[in-house]
């Protein structure tokens, strides 16, 4: 994983080449000699071949995760205040029981990346059709989180600190 | 309905999108047709449009709604024009 600050004005341009610097430095972490990454025709960054990853971007940072020979990966930051009814619509009620503070371990803006998160990874598995993130259900077992739709499930992982939330999912 | 009245409720959520995005000189040059994703909209910020459509235009939003309605300024103000018949 690689970051890259977003300078000023802090717009969609801005955020854009951040996010292409991130990736840039993820590729070299991950050992890809290509380190471009063009914007396809619907808006998804085109890693090269054997080096799939993702990037997301907040109007602060950017952040990208490239792991090479996944089927696909997704990456997520949030830095935005979730208010509770924006919770409720994103979150299922056994998911907000069992999953949020204090019960569970994580806050609403982490579970909102992670479903961001898994529906990047997902969202290009031809069965599923077309979906919403908020569709993807969030489960925890044994301290592993994972997310499912429509019976495909991919692993999850959650960082946080006090203004920032991210999530990486992978597909193997 | 009438096509002011379309117009009426995509001023209405482009109002709403100021509200919950703040940028009003970047909601105005959202186009009415053009993917609020792809225009920069955040996530975050288009489930609280959502939201806030519900208490402005009193519905609720099914769980299965499909995509595509929630493409656009335009696939949204025809959601709500097509619930109130």
């Amino acid at each position: 994983m690689a970051t890259s600050a977003v300078p000023a004005p802090h717009g969609p341009a801005e955020q854009f080449a951040a996010g292409r610097r991130a990736a840039a430095a993820a590729l070299a972490a991950a050992g890809s000699a290509e380190r471009t990454v063009p914007r396809a025709r619907d808006g998804r960054p085109l890693f090269p071949p054997g080096f799939t990853g993702s990037i997301s971007h907040t109007g602060r940072l950017a952040a990208a995760v490239v792991s090479p020979g996944a089927e696909a990966v997704g990456v997520d930051i949030e830095s935005a205040l979730i208010p509770p009814r924006v919770a409720a619509f994103v979150l299922r009620e056994g998911e907000r029981r069992r999953l949020l503070a204090p019960a569970g371990p994580y806050t609403a803006r982490d579970l909102f990346a992670a479903k961001e998160a898994a529906f990047k990874a997902m969202n290009c598995i031809g069965t599923l059709g077309e979906f919403l993130f908020w569709q993807i259900g969030l489960a925890q077992a044994a301290g592993a989180l994972s997310a499912t739709y429509r019976g495909e499930t991919v692993p999850l992982w959650i960082g946080s600190q006090a203004d920032l939330s991210f999530a990486v999912a992978i597909r193997r | 309905m009438s096509d002011t009245a379309v117009g009426e409720v995509r001023q209405r959520i482009r109002e709403l999108l100021v509200e919950v995005f703040g940028g009003p000189s970047f909601v105005g040059k959202v186009p009415d047709a053009v993917s609020l994703r792809e225009a920069g909209v955040p996530s975050t910020a288009l489930v609280a449009l959502l939201v806030a459509m519900e208490d402005a235009f009193g519905f609720e939003w099914d769980d299965d709604v499909r995509p595509e309605v929630l493409r656009s300024i335009d696939s949204l103000a025809g959601h709500v024009v097509a619930l109130r018949g």
